[in-house]
């Protein structure tokens, strides 16, 4: 759908994503209708909050605040402080620097990240001025850490950082934070976590939706294929970004339960889809297009609230981790 | 950010589509694509399924499934493409694709060599691992920079013939043999009750015999 004369909404978002042709105006209208005055209401709260707790130390009320959405202003700060990110660029303040400042990159890491940067949102209309910045941050990271080193998947979580903070540094700082506190162990060589955790949300959704983890077996779609992107990415390059940026509010607050919390969302709030796929094929495309381009996930603010009405307690992961760390380790043998 | 649809239905651009009587058999197989970073690899479903190129393809990250059918004489042959992702440390990723699959393409770029040599290794993984009767194609892709080529043809060619595998050079972005390997895949599959086997499910261990039997 085009947007017509009367459309307020152009066909660029407000961070340069194209909308796709499917992308309904007329319910995403009427969704905006209600959140900007939400946002705006936000927003004057958010300046009382940050009068409040100006070093935002992370307590019941802000964490409350958080889940309702940081307003795009604040964001970069926001992020920063909460995840920690400010303080470990502190301690190394010249730590960014330094890196960029190698004598010689190395070829394979440099080369990698050099086909990718063309090939990261290239629908984006404002991304092609930041792709030297993109490589500095990733192949900087990569230097920094070798077990890592640069992980396709990762350019979309810094490209997206780039087009929130705007900032080079933070944005590195952010990824380096995501990468080693967050879901660490996702992206090195042998990716053993996002196996690990593969297997966990496997277990949720046996557990709390049984009849769709049924549908999704029989129908024989690879947990693998449906949420890979979703876990190496944290769902940059799958969702819309505005329920990405959302979700990563969370994520720098409360950690990698939230990814968990988020992968699970997806599959209640689409059970009835999913159990009316009747083939594999079907089943591939309603994770692959019409998920991502359906109301329940471009209405970030009811999808956010479908994340925490899901009961999911560190403990319960915890102890499944431990359970898949077993039986990979059986099944190795 | 996933705002660009990759358009709803499939088969668009498929060389030739089913003519829908209902005395045509029909076979479903299980393809992988194979090969290094970058060579093309969902470049090629896109084209074989959706008849679309994007000079830009995102990386893929993991993998993704995608279908289409064709037809050769009186038999529809429906491919479930499994597009996998290049990077090495996806590698782990890989066995969950290729178990059970029929057919696999194995694809490299003709300007570029280690993405050959990476293709090579392929298929001797494929030749342990995979099921024994699976049909391999290699894809010299990027056919139309053969000016720019430095893996030459009959280098790859030959190679091709020593190990027992179909080859072609496609290229995605013209469409320069894509839907032929595809053709040529399907004409090499057997086509009838008995040689479907088994096909053991990409996320369980137990092999299943297929409901969806080909040829009935």
């Amino acid at each position: 759908m085009e947007p017509t004369a009367e459309s307020k909404f152009s066909d660029v978002d407000e961070y340069g994503f194209k909308r796709g042709e499917k992308f309904d105006y007329k319910d995403y209208g009427k969704f905006m209708d209600s959140y900007l005055k939400t946002l705006t209401r936000r927003r004057i709260k958010w300046e009382s909050i940050i009068r409040e707790n100006p070093e935002l130390i992370l307590n019941t009320k802000l964490k409350r605040y958080i889940r309702k959405g940081i307003p795009g202003p604040y964001r970069t700060d926001v992020w920063m402080k909460i995840s920690g990110a400010e303080a470990a660029q502190k301690k190394n303040p010249n730590l960014y620097r330094s890196l960029l400042n190698i004598d010689h990159f190395i070829k394979e890491i440099s080369d990698s990240i050099s086909i990718d940067l063309p090939r990261t949102f290239p629908d984006n209309i404002h991304f092609d001025s930041k792709k030297e910045r993109l490589f500095n941050i990733l192949c900087a990271y990569a230097h920094h850490n070798r077990d890592v080193g640069y992980c396709q998947g990762l350019n979309y979580i810094a490209g997206l950082l780039l087009i929130v903070t705007d900032d080079e540094e933070k944005s590195f700082w952010l990824l380096k934070h995501i990468v080693e506190n967050i879901v660490p162990q996702y992206h090195s060589h042998n990716m053993a976590s996002l196996l690990r955790d593969l297997a966990v949300f496997r277990e949720l959704v046996i557990k709390r939706v049984p009849a769709v983890n049924r549908r999704v077996e029989d129908l024989g779609l690879p947990y693998a294929v449906i949420a890979s992107k979703w876990f190496i990415c944290i769902f940059a390059e799958v969702l819309p970004v505005e329920t990405v940026l959302r979700i990563w509010d969370c994520v720098f607050a409360e950690g990698y339960k939230i990814v968990f919390r988020a992968a699970l969302a997806l599959f209640i709030t689409h059970k009835n889809l999913i159990l009316e796929c009747e083939d594999i094929a079907a089943l591939a495309n309603l994770f692959r297009d019409t998920m991502i381009q359906g109301s329940i996930v471009t209405d970030c603010h009811s999808f956010i609230d479908s994340m925490f009405s899901i009961r999911l307690k560190r403990s319960e992961l915890e102890s499944l981790r431990k359970v898949a760390v077993l039986n990979e380790h059986m099944s190795n043998k | 950010m996933a705002t660009t649809p990759r358009s709803g239905g499939s088969g668009s651009g498929a060389a030739q589509r089913p003519n829908g009587t209902s005395q045509n058999k029909s076979c479903q197989f299980k393809l992988v694509l194979l090969g290094e970073s970058a060579v093309g690899k969902s470049s090629l479903v896109l084209r074989f399924v959706k008849g679309q190129f994007h000079e830009y393809q995102e990386s893929t990250i993991g993998a993704a499934f995608l279908t289409q059918t064709i037809c050769i004489e009186d038999t529809v042959v429906k491919f479930e493409i499994w597009d996998t992702a290049g990077q090495e440390r996806y590698h782990s990723l890989a066995p969950m694709y290729y178990r059970g699959a029929q057919a696999a393409i194995v694809v490299y770029d003709i300007q570029n060599q280690d993405s050959f040599q990476r293709a090579k290794t392929w298929v001797k993984e494929l030749h342990k691992q995979a099921s024994p009767n699976i049909v391999i194609a290699l894809a010299g892709n990027k056919a139309d920079l053969s000016n720019i080529r430095v893996v030459e043809f009959d280098e790859a060619k030959q190679y091709a013939e020593e190990n027992g595998l179909l080859f072609m050079e496609t290229s995605a972005k013209t469409g320069m043999n894509v839907n032929d390997i595809f053709l040529a895949i399907a004409k090499k599959l057997p086509k009838n009750d008995n040689n479907q086997g088994s096909v053991i499910k990409p996320n369980g261990n137990e092999p299943t015999q297929t409901t969806n039997n080909c040829c009935k």
